[in-house]
């Protein structure tokens, strides 16, 4: 109730302001945004190793929180904007559809089910996943048919439990599925003992190893069953908030394409070595404007939050607990499969 | 004009009117928005959905299904899940609960102590928290590999519990239960002079059967038994009990016993003293007493709240999903999440509590008359 | 021919008593001596493992789990976490100070001279007022803290009270309403209690989560919390609307007529004369009804909030003390146990104390 009225109060007063000062009014969920001076982004319900966990002392990290926080940062000028609602995986379509949320950064894989019947529309991938299977060390499995007939456990209600059917069904291997619908549930399950394997997208794993009470005790096996896109999801016929989340991926990438990263976009802001990089961070106007946002928005994001490869590295990189290699999610230049549209 | 407003029978219909009127815009504002809503977001509706295969699997269910199941069949082992968990709950924790009134009321103190102090530690706890510990317990256990064995014929690891099992196949089962009832019903017309040649007869009719089952449904070189064997990763043969299922099975029917323990108690204890001396007086053992007098007289007193706590403990079942026991909810959960008709569904998963549930009601009361048409207290 | 008679046993002492409560026949015997010896061992195994053997502190964590006894030291790590969530870790205090609120809200209204229908209602509302304002902050220099970031115990507490202060009025209303002299309204109210009786909680609050947003208004829709809170409100009031029912029943039709005699109206009838002993009458019914509640709150967690027993869960979930799960478990059993546990005393002395009063 005191939320509510306060939300109406915040909602009434923003309303009256910009209505008095005439400025173009925001359609759709860009508008609520701006209005509301938060965005509702995904969290998790526990916690999702690398992407978004809680640490001991309950604040939100992870790749997944970052982006929220760049988002955040690009539309409304500051990361501590972005306001992380614990959601399962199963919640997460449900609640964007219902309005509690305004976008999924969730590594939320792009399916054909997803982007027509759920009313969802995806963001070109921020992140590349290829799922892998990891499993317990002393079964001394070299390949996904070592493990026939064995436990597979996943989490519930993701690609996972589909990818990994089609894959066992397609080589002809058995196996026991046993999904479960937290993240806790299901490391607690493996580091028991009581899967033999675990099957997700490789970040995950690797993450899931490192926290492991000993890590050698779990070998990720070489086999992909299968590269998964992740995209950011919004709802069906939000195009601006798209283009604006499209964008906010391109800079970062454009930002460590340029080597600009937070402790030096100062400098290179007062010395842009080419035009590219002036329109990125708002020395020549137009990169805001034409998206509805103030025009050092990228240059905001870049300062606060970091560039693509700062925000890897301190989340699930070399910077981090879980020293995951770049590998696809380096830069085409750097082997990888990530590049930044073109900015004109 | 006056005269019809203080009217109370007007007044009576109007207020009643209205209730249905604004109880009827209430829905109907629903269906309105909820519509709209729907359509505005582009999501697709309708029971369509039931007949597409769902494409990922099932860790447990009775039926034989597979990511090329459609979700009818997917949702029908859902339930069939919950109620299996549910009504071995309702078997177990009765018996429990009765062993834990007989230790509340037994002038033994060490049993009352222990009685009590189960009954407060298993009560004040909730359940969820239970279950969590048992899987918690079930899964520390031992691999598969050094797994605790009796006579290779049985074995226990943190992958559950593997015992031999006859070969029957599902239809054998089938032809077995029904035939069950079917002798259930046929001793009830049939008399024998002496009453107490009923339920041998009916044991050795239902062994027979059993046996007949056992020795012509089966493949001519398949064994009369399948022993679990340890095949790779796996046992093979014999039936298991998931430790999702055991555990959710194991917290349920703990906390459920110390409520029904309870119930059973207040039961026993508002049986009449001066029947049970009556009894004594006219010269009845006390297993006598207690299977004549006391357990019928208290039964019909704690059958309303017995039936409450079933319905509960039903209910309660729901909590399987966060130890990844694949039951009706969390098919259900899962289904939203892979299909995204979250409406729909969500329909059929109060549709479908509300069928088993009424069905227990329902049962209970039909006792419950049956009950009280033969005594009068 | 003499008959002996033998003098009877003093009918007390130590030896009479032992006698009587453990060794009457010879099968209480031997239970006596089977689970004698059963307990001691379990209360020996027991006291090893929780006391004497247990590791205490985090700096001897290597010790852990190598045959020694409970690992406490994952609660002095983890405890906070526990206790608190998502909660902003410098304005603990305020979650620990709104929790002692309503601790004492609770406490407070056990008290038998504040029930009152006037007093009781004013207590939880300025209880449960305060709780929010010091959670929420964002007044008088505290930081804003949103629902979103509320956990661990106070948000268990926060559950529970919301429920209780929504779901006691709403289940006046549906009490009155099944009892209503107009059929429609009584046999519409008891279709819709029996129907929210016979669904599961989760389904309820799992609906309220995910799909009344689909149903309702923008303007209606509120946070996730808001919402599921008047679900479960709804839940309980249900519930606790056929006791206040019974409650109802047992008062006398005398007073009914009385009161028309009087020509008193009927809110005045209801508020002053059958309320106050339909809730007395029901009281342990009432307590029973909240115990129950407060522990269903742990149910919320699988929608996806940070109550205590989530942030218990997220703490072993971690890798770091997965294997001191029965330690974490336990200390959640402990802090539910202590809430539950006095309550349904309480409930059961006052029970007694009702059953002495009318005697």
């Amino acid at each position: 109730m005191l939320t509510k009225l306060m939300k109406l109060a915040t909602v009434a007063s923003l309303a009256f302001a910009t209505a008095t000062s005439a400025q173009a009014q925001d359609e759709g969920v860009l508008g609520e945004i701006k209005a509301r001076d938060s965005l509702l982004c995904t969290g998790h319900n526990g916690s999702y190793l690398g992407f978004a966990e809680v640490d001991a002392q309950g604040e939100w990290q992870g790749f997944d929180i970052e982006m929220c926080r760049a988002l955040a940062t690009a539309i409304l000028g500051s990361p501590d904007k972005a306001q992380i609602i614990p959601i399962s995986w199963a919640q997460r379509f449900p609640a964007i559809q219902s309005g509690d949320i305004d976008v999924i950064i969730k590594v939320t894989g792009w399916t054909m089910t997803r982007d027509t019947e759920l009313g969802l529309q995806y963001s070109r991938p921020y992140f590349i996943g290829p799922f892998y299977v990891m499993s317990r060390s002393d079964l001394g499995a070299q390949s996904i048919s070592d493990l026939d007939g064995g436990v597979f456990c996943v989490n519930a209600g993701t690609t996972v439990e589909r990818v990994l059917a089609d894959y066992m069904e397609t080589n002809g291997i058995e196996y026991q599925p046993l999904a479960f619908e937290k993240g806790e549930e299901l490391r607690a399950a493996l580091y028991a003992g009581r899967c033999d394997a675990i099957a997700g997208f490789g970040p995950f794993l690797s993450s899931t190893r490192v926290n492991a009470p000993n890590p050698d005790d779990f070998t990720i096996i070489g086999d992909v069953i299968k590269l998964e896109p992740e995209g950011i999801v919004v709802r069906q016929g939000e195009d601006d908030f798209l283009d604006v989340i499209n964008w906010m991926v391109t800079a970062l990438l454009l930002a460590e394409e340029n080597g600009i990263t937070s402790e030096n976009v100062d400098e290179i802001k007062a010395n842009p070595p080419s035009a590219t990089v002036e329109r990125l961070l708002g020395v020549t106007p137009g990169v805001g404007t034409r998206l509805g946002l103030q025009d050092d928005w990228a240059y905001n994001v870049i300062k606060t939050v970091g560039n693509y490869g700062q925000i890897y590295d301190r989340t699930i990189g070399d910077g981090s607990r879980y020293k995951l290699p770049r590998g696809l999610n380096n830069l085409w230049n750097n082997g990888g499969l990530l590049y930044p549209l073109v900015l004109d | 004009m006056t005269k019809l407003f203080t009217s109370q029978k007007f007044r009576r219909t109007a207020v009643q009117v209205l209730f249905v009127a604004v109880v009827a815009m209430f829905i109907l504002a629903t269906i309105i928005v909820g519509r709209t809503n729907i359509a505005d977001q582009g999501i697709a509706t309708g029971f369509g959905f039931l007949n597409q295969t769902t494409g990922w699997p099932v860790s447990f269910s009775l039926t034989d299904v597979g990511p090329r199941s459609t979700y009818t069949q997917v949702l029908f082992a859902g339930l069939l899940n919950t109620m299996l968990v549910g009504f071995m709950t309702l078997i177990f924790a009765t018996v429990l609960g009765l062993l834990l009134a007989l230790m509340r009321i037994s002038s033994n103190s060490l049993m009352k102590l222990v009685g009590t102090t189960y009954v407060e530690v298993f009560r004040n706890v909730p359940v969820i928290l239970q279950v969590f510990f048992w899987y918690a317990i079930l899964t520390h256990f031992p691999g598969p590999r050094q797994a605790y064995s009796l006579a290779d014929m049985a074995f226990f690891s943190n992958r559950g519990l593997m015992l031999p099992a006859p070969s029957l196949s599902g239809l054998d089962v089938a032809i077995f239960l029904i035939g069950c009832v079917a002798i259930g019903f046929g001793l009830k017309s049939f008399k024998p002079k002496k009453s107490g040649l009923r339920l041998p007869l009916a044991i050795l009719a239902a062994v027979a059967l059993f046996g007949v089952l056992l020795l012509t449904g089966r493949e001519a070189d398949v064994p009369l038994w399948s022993v679990p064997e340890l095949k790779g990763l796996r046992f093979v043969g014999g039936v298991s009990l998931k430790p999702e299922f055991s555990a959710l099975l194991i917290g349920l029917t703990l906390f459920g016993a110390s409520y029904i323990g309870e119930i059973i108690r207040g039961g026993l204890i508002s049986v009449d003293k001066g029947k049970l001396e009556a009894g004594s007086a006219l010269g009845m053992s006390p297993f006598q007493i207690n299977r004549y007098i006391r357990i019928p007289l208290a039964f019909r007193a704690m059958l309303p709240s017995l039936s409450n706590q079933y319905i509960w403990l039903m209910k309660g079942t729901t909590v399987g999903i966060a130890i990844g026991y694949p039951d009706y909810f969390a098919i259900v959960s899962t289904s939203i999440n892979q299909s995204g008709q979250t409406m729909e569904l969500l329909a059929l998963l109060m549709g479908g509590f509300i069928v088993v549930n009424y069905s227990i009601g329902f049962a209970m009361n039909l006792l419950n008359t049956r009950l009280k048409l033969k005594g009068r207290s | 021919m003499t008959t002996s008679v033998v003098p009877p046993v003093p009918k007390r002492g130590f030896g009479y008593w032992l006698k009587k409560h453990f060794f009457s026949t010879w099968l209480n015997s031997v239970i006596t001596v089977l689970f004698g010896a059963l307990l001691i061992w379990m209360c020996v195994k027991l006291s090893n493992w929780a006391i004497f053997d247990a590791i205490w502190t985090v700096d001897n964590k290597e010790h852990c789990g190598h045959g020694a006894g409970a690992c406490w030291a994952v609660i002095q790590d983890r405890g906070r976490l526990i206790l608190f969530g998502l909660y902003p870790y410098e304005e603990q205090w305020r979650s620990t100070l709104a929790c002692l609120i309503v601790i004492l809200t609770i406490g407070l209204s056990c008290l038998p001279s504040l029930w009152s229908i006037k007093k009781l209602p004013t207590l939880w509302v300025i209880g449960f007022g305060a709780f929010v304002l010091l959670m929420r902050g964002g007044f008088a220099g505290l930081p804003l803290v949103t629902s979103e970031q509320w956990g661990g115990l106070s948000l268990t507490i926060f559950i529970f009270s919301a429920v209780f202060v929504l779901g006691m009025p709403l289940a006046v209303v549906f009490a009155l309403a099944r009892r209503s002299s107009l059929p429609v309204i009584a046999k519409g109210t008891g279709l819709f209690i029996d129907l929210v009786r016979s669904l599961p909680l989760l389904t309820i609050l799992f609906a309220a989560a995910v799909v009344v947003p689909l149903l309702v208004p923008d303007w209606l829709e509120g946070n996730k919390l808001g919402r599921v809170v008047v679900a479960f409100a709804v839940f309980f009031a249900v519930y606790q609307a056929e006791i206040i029912r019974a409650g109802l029943q047992s008062t006398s039709q005398g007073q009914n007529e009385a009161a028309a005699a009087l020509g008193m109206p009927y809110w005045s009838l209801v508020v002053d004369i059958l309320l106050p002993q339909a809730f007395r009458n029901t009281l342990p019914s009432t307590i029973n009804q909240a115990v129950i509640t407060f522990k269903e709150t742990s149910i919320v967690t699988i929608i996806g909030f940070f109550e205590v027993m989530a942030s218990g869960n997220a703490a072993i979930g971690g890798g770091e003390w997965t294997e001191q799960f029965v330690e974490v478990y336990v200390f959640l059993a402990l802090v539910y146990f202590v809430f539950v546990f006095g309550l349904s005393r309480y409930g059961a002395w006052l029970e007694n104390r009702m059953r002495v009063g009318h005697a």
